[in-house]
């Protein structure tokens, strides 16, 4: 048996419809698959090429040297696209007007990555342009032209040379990354730096070399070039390069991996039921055929054949379809999406075909292969030989398949070990559970009218097919729930990372004697404004008597040398009252009018990676002499808040004896920029770090990435519903026959679907308690352990999460069984009997 | 279906017999309202079936009409009594319980009140079937091949039941069969072949 024989049989199987519900759900599950594989696939690398921007390159290398000639040959035989900045700060003058200014020389590749924004005229929003500055015109930043008093083709003089002014310059892609750049800008061509005799040798120089190009090539580039980098250089992407973005990708590249792993399993589930219900129906079937002389073998040939033959079409129509849906999403979304999306490349077609197969050959080959251990007596007693021998092998098909498929998806174990346990756990729990609420809604419903007893005492007789499906039910829910509850939570900490109207501005410098007139100065302004701090450096010499780079060794040596160090010299600040959204976590705040010795908070890193507790003495070096202080208390902080924050923070009067100078923050919109030509030309000693720029960008890709993530939440709910169907199709045979013969004893209508929605809506309901218990859980190990976030309970959930089972459920299961009202019970009857 | 011209009167019990796929139980589908005619008309009792749709006839099956089957048709969910309590439940009978019990205990299955359908032999599933169809009072009992399943003895006891029954019930009995031993206790028998009424015959006895 045959090959020709298992394809007569496929044929005869297609025609009699009985087919039509496997292959569906294969192509729909392949399609599903493959669409959501392909979005992610685009949408993860839009995103890379997005950020880039951020550093106007892939990748950089930067430093106070130039770097050696090999390492751009090297980027050359690559074929990497290359360009080189150069920044430094300088004074510039107009004709009566003079202004310390931040230059960057630029070379004509500039930039690589995202685009300059230039105008005719300051603070309007410009149109962007390809290229810098041509050699022998320099582009300036609006505020410059009013406090420098120059307009667009006025001279200006940098060092030695004159340049006239070409372009107002908006934008320029990596402004943001570093808060080195203070200081407005002038953007002037790499040529004619020599002409201008600023550079010479002493001069505070940043380098930075711009790479392009193929990931593999720069990977290989980073690789070469990193051991022969002088020591002042480093070489990184956007990731490392841009802290608070890197973040953001990394987390949303583990939810789009998540989204996609999530879509795998419940495609995976929806072939299962599929398959599972095909072989079931053909427990007779094959009783047959082994009674008129096939063997077990010839019957596993038969059904390979058949599932080779289904699988192949069902992966090629699927991932036809999955590429048709993802074209036609992206159309769709083409507007709402501010990225460019690259074309799918042939990668992810192929992931899509492979992930088909591996599915069918988990999912859907264990229920055939079943079919084997059928006993031809089953001929003649029906309810002998129900095949239960190859449970085992079904299993550890599904389960190898099902961490292999998760594994190679997030190329992350523990991430794929953690949900597996997660799944497992949350599955043994629930069918117990599911069990006894089965039991108990039996006893309930024999004191109810006639549907629920009707619902509830078929829900309990059909208790092992039924725990399974409320299994079913609430995994899929789970699923859903997990990806929205992490998805709220990302969100919600990267808005919360940069709020609007957070500080964009930092002042530094400013001395003691300014500090009320320039508090006064931001409120007559009407500028909103951090407190102002003193800031004064020092660093901590000793630890009860021990040497702090003593203890450094010891601390940093056995824990891999991460986190900040005892020793490190930092700036130290005192308060009378504990910052805002500051939060001690050991010791106690100062009283707001403490007058005594010297005490300390320190920040929770600073404090746990070097092993300081409440209670400790520390001997501070400042400006050459020592101040002890005692450690009274251990704080978190929020470092991204943009505003000043401290490791170490003084009691009140501690700090007395030391001349200090005083920082804080602030936020300007764009249009009040000039409101920093003001504050500088009245303290000209102080300095300014604008981050607005930086700040600006963040937020730009954060949304980028939330949108991003949000298309995929709703793909994977598409997904689920699918399995839902699925699950209610599975069970449909013995519904049907069940309500047909109560059609023919004359049930109306209104009992019928009322016992069908009561059913469902109960397997909905406890499938929903279940799902959210195992959310919980599950969510809980995901966001401490994969996302770092803090956790916490959702109270919401207990209501949505049996909520949307009970509707959910309830609706797809009852307008999918709404047939069974419509046709007339001989047909079931007899189709079925 | 061709031409079919036929009358059952109130109490009468008629046997529909013929070769197997002459339309035995597709004639019988459509008397009884579980299916529709493409063209002709049928009335059950003052209804006419033909011009009711799918919802108002199975109110009229509930109303009148019982059925015994060949292969039982239990709901596997109930358990026996559960089972015969269902038509008086429908009809919203508060003595649902008691007078199924009664049946069943009539049948002979006083030990068995509280088996599921697998739990029990063929012979006493077609028992509960019968308990099921005269529980709630009805006027016309349809069944089809009701021994078809069952061996001679038990078969013989099945059908014992349904004519003592029938006639303590004084229903009318619309009865699908090829055993003519069955189809000569009933007042009269009609021949179908192919779709055709061929002879109608009043019994002997």
């Amino acid at each position: 048996m045959h090959f020709s024989l298992a394809l007569k049989l496929l044929w005869r199987d297609w025609r009699a419809g009985e087919l039509t519900l496997l292959l569906t759900s294969l192509i729909i599950a392949v399609g599903t698959v493959t669409t959501i594989t392909l979005f992610v696939d685009r949408l993860q690398q839009a995103l890379l090429k997005e950020s880039a921007t951020f550093l106007a390159a892939d990748r950089v290398i930067t430093g106070s040297d130039p770097i050696s000639n090999d390492i751009l040959a090297r980027a050359d035989e690559l074929g990497l696209q290359q360009a080189l900045t150069l920044s430094f700060m300088s004074m510039v003058f107009s004709d009566d007007r003079a202004q310390f200014a931040s230059v960057k020389a630029v070379d004509d590749n500039y930039p690589l990555r995202g685009r300059l924004i230039v105008s005719d005229a300051p603070f309007v929003r410009g149109a962007p342009v390809e290229f810098g500055p041509q050699k022998g015109e320099v582009w300036l930043e609006s505020r410059l032209l009013p406090s420098l008093g120059v307009g667009k083709g006025d001279i200006l003089d940098i060092g030695v040379a004159s340049f006239p002014v070409g372009n107002v310059l908006v934008k320029e892609p990596d402004r943001g990354s570093g808060f080195n750049s203070a200081g407005p800008r002038v953007l002037m061509n790499m040529a004619d730096v020599p002409a201008t005799e600023v550079v010479q040798p002493g001069s505070r120089l940043t380098y930075r070399y711009l790479f392009a190009g193929d990931v593999a090539a720069l990977d290989e580039l980073e690789a070469w070039a990193k051991p022969r980098l002088g020591v002042e250089a480093r070489m990184f992407g956007v990731k490392e390069g841009a802290a608070g973005i890197g973040d953001a990708l990394d987390r949303a590249e583990r939810f789009l991996l998540l989204g996609g792993l999530l879509g795998v399993i419940l495609a995976g589930v929806a072939i299962a039921l599929a398959a599972q219900r095909y072989s079931s129906r053909h427990y007779d079937h094959v009783a047959i055929l082994k009674t008129l002389g096939a063997t077990p073998n010839g019957i596993d040939t038969t059904f390979i054949v058949m599932f080779l033959v289904l699988g192949t079409l069902a992966t090629i129509v699927g991932s036809c379809i999955g590429f048709i849906v993802q074209m036609g999403a992206v159309q769709i979304l083409e507007p709402l999406i501010p990225i460019e999306l690259p074309n799918p490349g042939l990668r992810p077609v192929g992931l899509g075909l492979v992930t088909g197969f591996i599915c069918l050959l988990s999912f859907a080959l264990p229920p055939l292969l079943k079919l084997r251990a059928i006993v031809p007596v089953r001929v003649i007693r029906r309810d002998l030989g129900k095949a239960g021998v190859a449970d085992r092998m079904t299993y550890s098909f599904a389960i190898v398949g099902m961490i292999g498929l998760m594994w190679w998806y997030s190329k992350d174990l523990h991430l794929t070990l953690l949900i597996f346990t997660g799944g497992v756990a949350a599955a043994l729990v629930m069918s117990v559970v599911a069990y006894g609420l089965l039991r108990s809604g039996r006893i309930l419903g024999m004191q109810a009218g006639s549907a629920w007893r009707l619902a509830l005492a078929g829900m309990q007789r059909r208790g092992q097919e039924n725990t399974m499906q409320i299994l079913i039910f609430g995994l899929a829910i789970m699923l859903l729930l997990i990806l929205y509850l992490v998805r709220t939570a990302l969100v919600e900490e990267w808005r919360a990372q940069v709020p609007q109207n957070a500080p964009n501005h930092f002042a530094i410098n400013i001395s003691p004697e300014d500090v009320d007139p320039m508090a006064q100065l931001f409120q007559d302004n009407g500028v909103a404004s951090q407190p102002l701090y003193p800031m004064i450096r020092g660093r901590i010499v000793s630890v009860n008597g021990q040497l702090s780079t003593e203890r450094d060794k010891k601390w940093h040596s056995e824990s891999g040398g991460d986190g900040p160090r005892a020793s490190s010299g930092r700036n130290l600040t005192w308060a009378a009252n504990l910052p805002d959204d500051n939060r001690i976590i050991a010791g106690k705040w100062w009283s707001e009018n403490y007058e005594g010795p010297a005490l300390v908070s320190l920040e929770k890193d600073l404090a746990q990676s070097n092993g300081f507790k409440v209670g400790d003495a520390l001997i501070f070096s400042i400006q050459g002499r020592e101040l002890p202080a005692v450690v009274a208390s251990v704080r978190t902080v929020a470092w991204d808040n943009m505003r000043p924050n401290f490791y170490i923070m003084f009691s009140p009067g501690a700090l007395d004896d030391f001349p200090s100078t005083y920082m804080t923050s602030f936020f300007l919109e764009k249009k009040e920029k000039l409101f920093l030509n003001t504050l500088l030309s009245q303290y000209p000693t102080m300095t300014v770090i604008e981050v607005d720029a930086m700040i600006e960008q963040i937020q730009t890709i954060i949304s980028q990435v939330t949108l991003a993530i949000e298309l995929v939440l709703v793909l994977i709910l598409i997904s689920g519903g699918l399995v839902l169907l699925a699950s209610v199709q599975a069970s449909m045979d013995e519904r049907f026959k069940q309500h047909a013969i109560l059609r023919t004893l004359g049930a109306g209508q209104r009992l019928i679907l009322g016992s069908l929605a009561i059913e469902f809506c109960a397997l909905g309901f406890f499938a929903g308690v279940l799902a959210t218990f195992g959310s919980e859980i599950t969510v809980y190990g995901l966001e401490t352990g994969i996302f770092q976030l803090d956790y916490e309970v959702n109270p919401e959930l207990w209501v949505l999460g049996p909520a949307v089972g009970t509707v959910l459920i309830g609706v797809v299961g009852t307008l999918a069984t709404l047939k069974v009202v419509r046709t007339p019970p001989t047909t079931v009857l007899r189709g079925l009997s | 279906m061709k031409g079919i011209d036929l009358e059952i009167k109130k109490s009468e019990s008629v046997a529909i017999v013929g070769a197997s796929g002459s339309g035995k139980t597709t004639l019988l589908s459509l008397l009884a309202g579980l299916d529709v005619p493409t063209r002709g008309d049928i009335f059950l009792g003052k209804h006419e079936l033909t011009a009711l749709d799918e919802e108002q006839r199975a109110r009229v099956r509930g109303q009148m009409v019982g059925f015994v089957f060949q292969t039982f048709q239990l709901l596997s969910s109930l358990t026996a009594i559960e089972n015969v309590m269902l038509p008086s439940e429908l009809k919203g009978d508060p003595r649902a319980q008691e007078k199924a019990s009664e049946v069943l205990r009539r049948v002979g299955l006083e030990h068995r009140f509280n088996h599921y359908p697998n739990q029990l032999s063929g012979g006493e599933q077609q028992r509960v079937a019968i308990a099921r169809a005269f529980a709630s009072t009805v006027e016309v009992l349809f069944a089809d091949e009701p021994t078809g399943n069952l061996d001679t003895a038990t078969g013989a006891h099945v059908i014992d039941l349904i004519f003592e029954l029938n006639e303590e019930f004084g229903t009318t009995l619309v009865l699908v069969t090829h055993d003519s031993r069955l189809a000569d206790r009933c007042t009269r028998s009609v021949q179908i072949d192919s779709g055709e009424l061929k002879k109608e015959e009043v019994a002997s006895v």
